[in-house]
């Protein structure tokens, strides 16, 4: 009897991969935060002396609340900005909130660190836009706003992550069953005594878990506390380990004492958030029952909510892109008028199509998005087969061994990396390979979510009756559960190749010259004071990004069940 | 008629679900031929094993222990480890919900067994518009899978199952999630098609009625264990065990010991609260056991007057009479125990009357009392 088939070899295959994925950075972050000597150098010993650095330096406890504080205003701000857009588009009867959910989904394609520039190009005290228009208008002798501090911080990362909690909030609010409060009504309760005995404990947990992963997001952030937090002098647990590794000569053993750390406080965050949903929100797109929201006949009051909305709009998504699309197309960066208007130029797209780097940056970054895009959701396909349509034992563990990478910080993530690749003798350190097993990694569980829920909702007998017809595994798998599963694998691939392309935390401490991607390319033409090129530069990515999206789309559509 | 070789033939057949405690033992040593060429039904309440039998001949459920050949080739052996796996054995299916794939159209279903062992195109292309004509689908081959109504589905299902001529059909409850009206017309029909193609076919189903209209033999099954084979008149009218008579049709069972017994078929003689009584005894049933008589409500003729040199006749009063159109369903108060008797429309019959209902012994059926035994050899086909 053939016991090794094409069943047996991929399924043993991508159940080696993922341990190898998941597993083998944590292993090797932990050994390299207790060796004495940097990587490669003989003589190294096991020592507790980089945590004794970390810990006895009177830094670490500025860094610690420093990061607890970033967090805290991070998911609080966000909180408020996402719930209240989701209250309003959910339960309220304001005029043109369908197109609330479009515009909530617009700030999502643009990358992080292009809002953080967008952000310091309006509020920097210098050379902000709001700051100069404001300063002439009231004619006051120093800016109002002043980016460069934890609130300015806190605005510019909130304004970028409400999105995530718009929309669960919006499910939340969705999935909620109306009837409990319209019995609550029915046995006298007014309104409001409705609301905070009813339908406020009743959204509780969807309320916790949404300000914890945003706590976690705020603390694991790079891109704000990079480009905003260093030259304000406030420092995170993130870029105090970036710094650990570019500072000459690099300190590997006190970044990864700082990355464990780090790593530790973001797993807590993780398990007690996979506590509260307990499962039922990973798949909450299969559990979504339809009720009908109640909704709330708000009065003249419609009009308010209507035009706190789109202010919120208008900061998220029209002043951001508006400063980075006027930056792109004048020749030195400066306050909209008549005179720079004349001047507007192309020059800045010239420049940047014609930078020595710009043509292997565009080229990695494409490659990496669709190629890391494309392997998770064929990994994450497979072992989401294992997870739910087999009876393999330890198949929950593996379903767990596929998420650990979203407790990984990006930049732990690039910290355990280069242990592993500087340690073992796989020679891709510096490559291009080394980002994309990194993106595998870091975007696995993206992956196993997507591929999970639409494999649930795959009847078994499809799958069956091509065994039955003659299929083998193989076959069934390729012609039967891919082709069903298209949905969830397009959402997915469109999701991951979007923060594929725009991920900085993690290449940051593992491109070399030759595997730049356009993320750092960004990073290191704002470092070197280019606005108006990184301007350009940005509208290209955001370009490319859009065109990705609506290609995927459309080939998914043609690919999957039409109709 | 002359005797038929077995196509599938099932030897003691064990299977478990779930793991440690949860352990639930489904299949508890379950031996069955099926003979080349037949309709042969499954039939039992849910949870019985009939569906967990089909799916370990499909090779979708692998067996704990026994033994299952199809064609005489052995699929499954316990003790020589042998498992073909569902791909390798000559078998088609079709599934409760059809399992019709959506993101193909009803050629490429149809096709797909033919497909995947890469046949020529002009083959495949000749074979489907053959069998869609076969099941009365032709014209339909380029219409999207969504777009087909529940009857069509089925069809399509069949269609696929039949393309690659397998030895085997398995039919999985195929006609649950049809309206009634429909069901009715696609049990003749896969009778027709089955009577047509003579591929020997298994049938799954909890519904009574659909077994004994589309059947040539059904085994009984009930908590994991076979109950008793025979064909659909064989076991209404002379059921040999008392799960077949009650979940088979309705019937009346009343309570005695045996007698006097000489052999099967013969005459008996069973002590009840009602009298002695004569009736047809089960094979194996022995003087003294614990017994029931079983007698169908549409075989206890109703007489107003005491009839004269008849047997088994008992004395009963009119609870109730509903008008059913075609009948009088009556509950008949006899002593302590209540009879449920159907007569004939033209026989008015109204609550509180007196009557006397003969108990005609070529309808009793004697059966063990208690059904908790293993089975007797006896009572597994003829």
């Amino acid at each position: 009897m053939r016991r090794f088939n094409s069943q047996a070899l991929i399924l043993i295959g991508a159940i080696l991969f993922v341990l190898y994925l998941a597993g083998v950075p944590l292993v090797m972050l932990l050994y390299g935060s207790i060796r004495s000597a940097p990587i490669g150098e003989p003589g190294a010993a096991y020592t507790i002396q980089n945590y004794v650095k970390a810990y006895f330096d009177k830094e670490f406890y500025f860094l610690l609340l420093n990061s607890i504080y970033y967090g805290i205003g991070t998911c609080t701000l966000t909180f408020l900005i996402g719930t209240f857009l989701a209250w309003v588009s959910e339960r309220t009867n304001t005029p043109f909130k369908k197109l609330f959910v479009v515009m909530s989904l617009i700030p999502f394609i643009i990358p992080g660190i292009l809002s953080t520039i967008a952000w310091i190009l309006l509020l920097s005290p210098k050379i902000g836009l709001i700051n100069i228009v404001i300063k002439e208008l009231l004619g006051l002798e120093s800016a109002p706003f002043n980016v460069y501090s934890m609130w300015g911080m806190i605005w510019a990362e909130a304004i970028h992550l409400y999105p995530l909690v718009f929309l669960l909030m919006s499910a939340a609010f969705r999935n909620m069953d109306t009837s409990l409060e319209e019995a609550a009504l029915t046995a006298g309760s007014s309104t409001f005594a409705t609301f905070s005995r009813i339908t406020l404990p009743l959204m509780r947990p969807a309320m916790f878990s949404v300000l914890l992963i945003n706590f976690i997001r705020g603390i694991e952030a790079f891109e704000v506390p990079a480009l905003i937090g260093v030259p304000a002098r406030i420092s995170v647990f993130t870029t105090k380990i970036f710094l650990a590794i570019h500072q000459f000569p690099s300190d590997f053993g006190l970044a990864g004492a700082y990355a464990v750390t780090l790593l530790v406080i973001s797993t807590t965050g993780v398990l007690i958030y996979g506590r509260i949903t307990r499962g039922g929100e990973r798949y909450a797109t299969v559990t979504g029952k339809g009720y009908r929201p109640r909704v709330i006949d708000l009065g003249v009051w419609k009009y308010a909510t209507l035009a706190v909305s789109f202010a919120i709009f208008f900061l998220a998504v029209i002043l951001p892109v508006f400063v980075l699309l006027w930056s792109s197309f004048i020749p030195y960066y400066g306050v909209p008028s008549r005179e720079l208007m004349e001047k507007m130029t192309f020059a800045n797209y010239h420049y940047i199509l014609n930078y020595p780097l710009a043509l292997t940056a565009f080229k990695n970054s494409f490659y990496l998005s669709v190629g890391s895009a494309t392997l998770v959701m064929l990994l994450t396909s497979v072992i989401a087969w294992i997870t739910v349509k087999s009876k393999l034992p330890g198949r929950a563990l593996l379903d767990n061994m596929t998420f650990i990478p979203i407790a990984m910080p990006g930049i732990v993530l690039g910290v355990s990396l280069i242990w592993v690749y500087l340690t073992l003798p796989i020679p891709i350190y510096g490559t291009i390979w080394v980002l994309l097993l990194a993106y595998i990694t870091k975007f696995m569980p993206y992956g196993i979510r997507a591929a999970s829920a639409s494999m649930i909702q795959i009847n078994k007998e499809l799958e069956e009756a091509s065994l039955t017809a003659g299929g083998t595994w193989f076959q069934t798998f390729r012609k039967i559960i891919l082709p069903l599963l298209m949905p969830g694998f397009t959402a997915g691939w469109i999701y991951i190749s979007i923060i594929a392309l725009r991920e900085l935390s993690t290449s940051i401490l593992l491109y070399s010259y030759n595997s730049t991607v356009l993320s750092i390319m960004a990073f290191d033409l704002w470092e070197g004071g280019q606005y108006t090129y990184v301007c350009a530069l940005g509208v290209l990515m955001v370009l490319l990004l859009i065109a990705m999206a609506f290609t995927a789309r459309k080939l998914g559509a043609r690919l999957g069940i039409a109709g | 008629m002359a005797e038929k070789r077995d196509m599938v033939q099932i030897e003691a057949l064990e299977k478990y679900f779930g793991e440690d405690k949860e352990r639930v033992h489904v299949l508890k040593g379950v031996s069955l031929n099926i003979p080349e060429g037949s309709l042969y039904t499954f039939l039992g309440p849910s949870g019985c094993g009939k569906t967990t039998t089909l799916r370990c001949v499909a090779g979708l459920e692998r067996p704990d222990g026994g033994r299952i050949s199809i064609d005489g080739q052995v699929v499954f052996a316990s003790g020589e480890r042998v498992y073909i796996p569902t791909n390798k054995r000559p078998i088609g299916m079709v599934f409760q919900s059809y399992a019709i794939w959506p993101h193909m159209t009803v050629a490429e279903n149809v096709a797909y067994p033919l497909t995947i062992h890469r046949r020529p195109k002009a083959e495949i292309r000749q074979r489907v518009v053959d069998v869609l004509k076969v099941v009365g689908l032709d014209g339909l081959e380029d219409r999207p899978a969504p777009k087909l109504s529940g009857g069509q589905q089925q069809r399509v299902a069949f269609a696929r199952a039949l393309i690659n001529e397998p030895k085997v059909m398995l039919l999985d409850e195929p006609l649950s999630n049809l309206d009634a009206k429909l069901r009715v017309a696609m049990r003749s029909e896969i009778k027709l098609l089955q009577r047509r193609t003579s591929i020997t076919t298994i049938f799954v189903t909890h519904d009574q009625a659909e077994a004994l209209a589309i059947s040539d033999q059904i085994a009984v099954m009930h908590g994991g264990k076979l109950i008793e084979i025979g064909s659909p008149h064989q076991l209404y009218s002379r059921p040999k065990r008392r799960f077949t008579a009650t979940f088979l049709g309705l019937t009346n069972l009343i309570d005695g010991k045996v007698l006097e017994v000489d052999g099967d078929s013969r005459p008996a003689k069973m002590q009840t609260k009602k009298g002695i009584l004569s009736f047809i005894p089960a094979p194996g049933l022995k003087r003294d056991q614990a017994a029931v008589i079983s007698i169908r409500p549409e075989n206890i003729p109703v007489h107003k007057e005491k009839p004269q040199s008849l047997d088994n006749v008992v004395e009963g009063t009119v609870k109730e009479a509903i008008f059913m159109g075609d009948a009088y369903h009556c509950k008949i108060a006899v002593g302590d125990d209540v009879l449920a008797v159907h007569t004939h429309p033209f026989n008015t019959i109204s609550p509180g009357e007196k009557v006397y209902l003969h108990l005609d012994p070529k309808s009793c059926n004697g059966l063990p009392a208690d059904d908790t035994e293993g089975v007797d050899e006896s009572m597994l086909g003829d």
